[in-house]
């Protein structure tokens, strides 16, 4: 199939490309309350639902707590629901992101990554969506603001698939304040891709069936059971909803994305905006000659584990940069790659690295450093600490 | 309760947690251990009324614009909505819940308002028993009318002696002019007496006509002659001071009171320029903004302090507002006349320990005599009933003794009630006495028991975020400077915009007004609403309380289910 570009060009912060994926989505109930840096994604949408270029019921709601049982109650009577966050927001929700994914509700939601306080901070680091990696939601970290757009509308694609919950993540500041060119797709092409949410079973007064009631031990493993087959099962299915998408709009991402990796003998992991500083320092690199790839992890969880042994299966050395920090251990990235890769055959070094902690700057000097650094040693390190003052 | 479905593996499970069987039969109705009823309350202020208006609802109709309607509304439980919305001390206003919020409705001059949009309208006098027994009620006071009105109302031959030369009592011979226009009561009376009851002026009982003799020429008797009998002051030279009622009659009882130089009222009272009135009461203030009003310069002498005196607070700040002067913490002790003066004798007063009334004894301190001077002194000490018409046989030959023994009295078919009972008091407790009467008449006259009396709990709940904060609206006044020479009435009334405006901050306690909140918030959508009420569906209400806390005014009770 060709691709075909249709759409309109436009140039939007990553906030409100948040709030063009859901409007195409044709979302049916927001729910929201609002956090710096997350604000704007919901300011545009009520904007949306105020002057009738949305149809969808926009509830206000004096906690995130309440916004997301909001969107539980609505997705449980069949709507398509969204909503946004940031940080202490996302914390809030916990309870209730357990209860979406228990009762397999394909909500979607952004989560602008925020550092969380105290000390306060409203910069970026993905401690928050991180904190929330084992509640069941399927999470993509993305890397410009039209990958925002086209996931929040691939999320709806695979959630309502699967039946679990899908959170979609970005810089707070690096992408949700800085306006890119982006193409928004032709609503009638979205349409095609997305057709509307039929839910298997829905609150309906003609037809009443109990939901979330008590399950005893005899049948609550099979439900957890279902839920991670589920989970599995996404794997293909977010392939499968890129592919569909590069058909309809020339556009693909990929689970994972290598870049340079066939030849290198170092490769380097990231996520997030710190992906397109590091494409630029792979290719200064090789072009003075260093054997150095990259690779971009993009969809955290279902995580892609055997893409992501592929991906790594020639390198001689892999160096992880985390934005993120799991107290007494190290960076999540960093283990969850060591973890993928204990059983693997041929497995090399890891090293761990965790930068740019609350908002601070991973430049392209920041990164070459963590590639000479490992480059430089041989013995793997579980955890280093990059530009700390000591 | 149907089959139980077993799953043997996962693959026959939903994805999630659902029932695969139709759970209609789960009536969540079955959760509910308390049950929400709908179920009205008290207003307080409806339950402070001593006539008990509907306050609620008459606020509700008078919101909407319904005057006509307010008026029929105040008339089923009060002939003189015009009189009391003027001369009511409006305990109504004291027990409103809204004075937690912001303030007190204004309900009196609501009252008032609506009494003068609707004047000229006539009851709807309907078809009724025509009853032969008849009934004597001694005195028109506001007791007196009330019990008539009622009586009349309900088919019985009602005549009412009156020892004035027109009916009214206090109303007409206590209250001045500039307090209750002459017009206002000369309707409020006609409108009883075309319930057909009749009016026999200028019979004073014990004298014309002997209560006795009522006795035997009719069914039931109802003694409600007021309490006109001043107190004396007990001291030397009391002859040269007047009763204050007494002045206060001939003047409310002639046709032009005004003022002349030198104090002379056109009614041939002599005052003189300065006047000296002693008391603190509603009579002292009356006779004080009267002398006023005849050109007169009175000065209040009162034992005690502003703050014990018995006067409703908004007569004395009236009075202070035209220039009555004050002399506290003084008492007379003789008046002496030097030709034509008085010289008014007075002792200093200071402030001992409380009486049985709770107010400061006024003790005085020796050796502190001091000289008022004044062209007349008016007494107005208090009042008490002048029961000397009631011969020693009717209270010997039935046993009855004129002690408030309401049983005794009533067993014979005589009661009594108002003022000549209990002493001084207010217009709407006279009034709650005649109403009073006329039911314990009308059960006297058909052999039926006294009911227990039923008290409804009182909606003292009120949910105060449903509501805005509004300033009450003032009650508009003639301006000082146009009221001091004449007896112009001094209240105004409200405008229709001000009185629908001040009827909406009703929060209409334990009254639903249909504002849905129940409906709205009930999250298992039980409730329906249908014309204008409400209904719990029982099948699915859980009994969670939502629609009592919402409700803002106390309709809905929570009630514990019995198993």
């Amino acid at each position: 199939m060709t691709p075909t570009l249709t759409g309109t060009k436009k140039v939007v912060t990553g906030n409100h490309a948040v709030s063009y994926g859901a409007m195409l989505a044709r979302v049916q109930v927001i729910s929201a309350y609002p956090i710096t840096p997350q604000t704007q994604v919901v300011e545009l949408l009520s904007e949306f639902c105020a002057n009738g270029t949305l149809r969808a019921k926009f509830i206000k709601v004096e906690s995130e707590h309440s916004a997301m049982a909001a969107l539980i109650g609505a997705a449980n009577a069949g709507a398509r629901t969204f909503t946004a966050t940031s940080a202490h927001g996302l914390a809030l929700m916990h309870e209730m992101l357990h209860w979406a994914a228990g009762a397999r509700l394909p909500i979607v939601m952004a989560d602008i990554n925020r550092a969380m306080g105290p000390p306060w901070s409203v910069w970026t680091d993905q401690n928050d969506s991180l904190s929330q990696r084992d509640t069941g939601w399927m999470q993509v970290y993305c890397e410009s603001n039209q990958e925002v757009l086209d996931t929040v509308i691939h999320a709806y694609k695979v959630a309502e698939r699967v039946l679990m919950p899908a959170m979609l993540v970005l810089d707070a500041f690096v992408l949700s304040h800085t306006a890119e060119q982006i193409e928004i797709p032709d609503q009638a092409l979205v349409d095609q891709y997305l057709p509307p949410y039929q839910p298997i079973y829905k609150l309906d007064v003609n037809d009443p069936h109990s939901f979330g009631a008590l399950a005893p031990p005899d049948v609550y493993m099979e439900l957890r059971y279902k839920m991670h087959t589920a989970m599995e099962d996404s794997l293909a299915e977010w392939a499968r909803a890129d592919e569909e998408y590069y058909g309809l709009f020339g556009r693909r991402y990929g689970l994972i994305e290598p870049y340079r990796t066939d030849d290198a003998t170092l490769i380097l992991v990231t996520s997030g905006t710190v992906t397109s500083t590091a494409r630029e320092v792979i290719d200064e690199l090789r072009a003075e000659g260093h054997r150095v790839g990259l690779l971009k992890i993009r969809v955290f969880r279902p995580f892609p584990a055997q893409l992501v042994r592929e991906a790594l299966a020639n390198a001689q050395k892999v160096a992880v940069i985390d934005r993120n920090i799991s107290f007494g251990m190290g960076g999540i990235f960093a283990q969850e790659i060591k973890s993928t890769l204990y059983n693997a055959p041929d497995r090399p070094p890891i090293f761990g690295f965790v930068a740019g902690l609350g908002g601070r700057d991973i430049t392209p000097k920041v990164i070459k450093e963590i590639i000479e650094y490992t480059e430089s040693h041989d013995e793997p390190e579980d955890l280093i600490w990059v530009g700390v003052k000591r | 309760m149907r089959k139980p479905i077993v799953f043997t593996s996962e693959h026959e499970m939903p994805p999630m947690a659902v029932s695969l069987a139709d759970m209609g039969h789960n009536r969540t109705g079955g959760w509910r251990y308390l049950r929400p009823i709908y179920s009205e309350k008290l207003a307080p202020c409806k339950s402070a009324c001593p006539v008990g208006n509907d306050i609620p609802r008459i606020l509700s109709l008078v919101s909407e614009g319904h005057y006509e309607d307010a008026w029929r509304l105040f008339r089923e439980t009060s002939p003189l909505p015009g009189v009391c919305g003027r001369v009511c001390y409006h305990p109504c206003e004291s027990f409103c819940n809204r004075k937690n919020f912001d303030e007190a409705l204004s309900i009196a001059s609501i009252e008032r308002f609506v009494a003068d949009a609707c004047f000229g309208l006539e009851d709807r006098i309907s078809e009724r028993p025509r009853r032969s027994e008849k009934i004597a009620i001694v005195g028109s006071g506001p007791a007196g009318l009330t019990c008539a009105y009622f009586l009349a109302k309900d088919g019985y031959a009602v005549t009412v002696f009156e020892a004035a030369s027109q009916p009214g009592g206090m109303l007409r011979l206590g209250i001045p002019s500039y307090r209750l226009p002459r017009e206002v009561l000369d309707r409020e009376i006609e409108l009883i007496a075309r319930w057909g009851v009749e009016f026999r002026t200028n019979i004073r009982v014990g004298q014309e006509i002997d209560i006795e003799k009522l006795w035997e020429q009719h069914d039931a008797v109802f003694i409600a002659t007021g309490a006109h009998r001043g107190r004396a002051l007990n001291i030397p030279g009391e002859e040269f001071a007047l009763q204050g009622l007494e002045f206060l009659k001939a003047v409310n009882l002639s046709p032009n009171p005004s003022p002349t130089r030198r104090g002379e009222g056109s009614q041939g009272v002599r005052l003189g320029k300065k006047v000296l009135v002693i008391g603190g009461g509603n009579t002292a203030m009356d006779c004080a903004r009267t002398a006023l009003r005849l050109g007169a310069q009175p000065i209040v002498v009162y034992r005690r302090t502003r703050e014990e005196m018995p006067a409703i607070t908004e007569e004395i700040e009236e009075a202070e507002h035209e220039g009555v002067q004050f002399e506290f913490l003084a008492a007379p002790v003789a008046i002496h006349k030097l030709n034509d003066k008085l010289e008014v004798q007075c002792i200093r007063m200071k402030l001992g320990e409380p009486d049985k009334s709770g107010r400061r004894r006024p003790v005085p301190i020796p050796g502190s005599d001091f000289i008022l001077r004044a062209d007349s002194v008016l007494k107005a000490v208090g009042e008490e009933p002048d029961l000397s018409f009631i011969s020693e046989s009717l209270e010997t030959s039935e046993g009855i003794v004129m002690d408030r023994s309401h049983e005794l009295l009533e067993r014979a078919g005589v009661f009594i009630g108002g003022d000549a009972q209990t002493g001084p008091s207010t217009v709407a407790q006279a009034m709650r006495s005649g109403k009073e009467t006329a039911q314990a008449i009308m059960r006297f006259l058909r052999g039926e028991r006294t009911p227990k009396p039923k008290k409804l709990e009182e909606a003292l709940r009120v949910n105060f975020a449903y509501f805005a904060h509004m300033p009450r609206v003032p009650t508009p006044q003639l301006p000082v400077s146009e009221r001091i020479a004449n007896f112009a009435e001094t209240k105004r009334a409200l405008s229709p915009e001000q009185a629908r405006a001040e009827a909406t901050r009703c929060f209409s306690c334990g009254v639903c007004n249909n504002c849905d909140n129940c409906w709205v918030f009930c999250p298992d959508v039980a409730i329906t609403r249908m014309n204008g009420t409400y209904e719990v569906n029982y099948d699915f209400c859980k009994g969670c309380g939502v629609c009592v806390e919402e409700c803002p005014r106390s309709v809905i009770s929570l009630v514990e289910e019995e198993l």
